[in-house]
């Protein structure tokens, strides 16, 4: 039987944020709800019947099929010395499908994180490698190097980047990232996306970081910053569903990531937030 | 009047440089107007991500989108693609462009191709443009006839807009004063409210 959006697991709250108040959101359309019960233990219902639970990197997470295992793992995130770090939640108009796609992309940084992930004149997008890891079924990037003046609130001045993309569910995406004050290792970004309806989503990054120095204050407040400047692109894109089939918008070469998910999605059935026939 | 052209904006309010989001009808469109002067209309989407056009930035005699950077010459055409500054952007880039000219102040768009000009009102130039939380017709109905408003003579223009609401593009004769001026400023307000509150003017 094929694995639908239905049984993938999603992000729907910061472990570390219930309240015996329950919180009532959405998933994939449908009314959850999330609250912690007598043993202060999270648990989630959809009109009564009690969905899947886990926590993990600080989020509860909830399906409303059946899984076919846990939450995915990041293995690098278990390394000791980082400093994880729960963003928090922002709301978004958008397809949950954009969100992700958003942050596959390196080619915006000049322009709507300027002077911060990238500056002109230095906007060329070097060819990067794509595969969809058949094995694991997860779409990867690696290779790929962006020049930039701050690429972290640990960085000195400019740098070139190297990151690698890793796409583990339709509405999650992990970053690994160059890391400023240790070579040798990665920096892990990640952008858990709750989608609301097709058009509405909750954005929860979470990060783990080698940052000795940043206060915790600042790190959530840099990456507040760069999302807030994503958000206002993505409230402005039409259709606010992410076309799969070609035809309606033209990728170029630094768009292959892109391009790569959205096959992965269509190939999958994944189209929850998704337009399907050209317009 | 000739009825296939709308108008959409004050010439005034479209600097060189500026980008601004338009509409004809129910279509979303990005005005914008480049260093030396020329106005172009355009449909309010990158062919690339979809991002509206209108967010974007004018460099010289080029639009550029603010999502990537991609720049479109006079023509609609695309000329730059940051990500690959070497690569020549294909023919297929090109954004929908609309007719668009200015006369008496206002900037005019039609469907691409229109042929016949938009009325010619010698005399007057554009002097407010409000939004109208009211229909087009209810208004239009209102202000017909009405060739004056705070003292001064005025052509008053109806736009459709979506969502049920319309733009009031009030015109002004030539050779007001200044303190006339102003009071044409006070009944525009005036004038918005008693139409959105459905009373006529």
């Amino acid at each position: 039987m094929s694995v639908t959006m239905q049984d993938h697991w999603y992000p729907v709250a910061l472990a570390s944020g219930l309240r015996r108040s329950a919180r009532d959101t959405l998933l994939l359309g449908r009314a959850i709800r999330v609250a912690l019960d007598d043993g202060g233990a999270p648990v989630v219902t959809a009109e009564g019947r009690a969905l899947p639970v886990q926590v993990k990197f600080g989020h509860v997470w909830t399906t409303l099929g059946v899984p076919a295992g846990d939450v995915f793992d990041i293995p690098e995130a278990d390394q000791p010395g980082r400093r994880l770090v729960e963003v928090g939640s922002v709301k978004v108009r958008c397809s949950p499908l954009r969100a992700v796609e958003n942050f596959l992309d390196i080619a915006h940084f000049p322009f709507v994180h300027t002077d911060v992930l990238g500056s002109e004149p230095h906007t060329e997008v070097e060819r990067y490698e794509v595969e969809i890891r058949d094995d694991v079924d997860e779409v990867w990037a690696t290779k790929v190097k962006f020049f930039q003046p701050q690429a972290a609130r640990s960085a000195q001045g400019g740098i070139t980047t190297e990151y690698m993309y890793r796409v583990p569910g339709p509405t999650c995406s992990v970053l690994y990232k160059t890391c400023p004050p240790r070579p040798g290792e990665w920096d892990v970004i990640t952008l858990f996306v709750q989608p609301l309806t097709e058009t509405t989503c909750e954005v929860w990054p979470w990060m783990a970081l080698f940052d000795d120095d940043s206060t915790m204050t600042e790190m959530i407040h840099f990456q507040q910053l760069i999302f807030l400047q994503d958000r206002s692109i993505l409230e402005n894109q039409l259709p606010a569903l992410l076309p799969l089939d070609p035809g309606r918008e033209i990728p170029t070469r630094a768009d292959m990531l892109s391009i790569a998910y959205r096959r992965w999605l269509k190939r999958h059935g994944y189209t929850f937030g998704a337009q399907l026939v050209a317009a | 009047m000739s009825s296939n052209w709308t108008p959409v904006a004050l010439s005034q309010d479209v600097l060189p440089g500026m980008a601004i989001p338009a509409h004809l009808q129910d279509q979303d469109l990005v005005v914008w107007r480049s260093a030396t002067g020329r106005i172009a209309a355009w449909h309010d989407r990158c062919p690339h991500r979809g991002m509206r056009l209108s967010h974007g930035f004018v460099r010289g005699e080029f639009l550029s989108c603010i999502y990537h950077g991609w720049r479109y010459g006079e023509d609609g055409q695309c000329r730059k693609i940051p990500a690959h500054p070497e690569l020549a952007p294909p023919a297929a880039i090109k954004v929908p462009r609309f007719a668009v000219c200015e006369s008496a102040g206002v900037v005019w768009v039609a469907p691409e191709g229109e042929t016949s000009e938009p009325v010619d009102l010698p005399g007057f130039r554009g002097f407010r443009s409000v939004a109208v939380n009211a229909a087009a017709d209810q208004v239009a109905r209102d202000v017909a006839g009405q060739g004056h408003l705070g003292g001064c003579d005025v052509v008053m223009l109806v736009q459709p807009l979506p969502g049920g609401d319309c733009g009031l593009h009030v015109l002004v004769a030539d050779g007001c004063a200044d303190a006339q001026l102003d009071a044409l400023s006070h009944a525009i307000e005036a004038l918005r409210r008693r139409l959105e509150q459905g009373v006529a003017a």
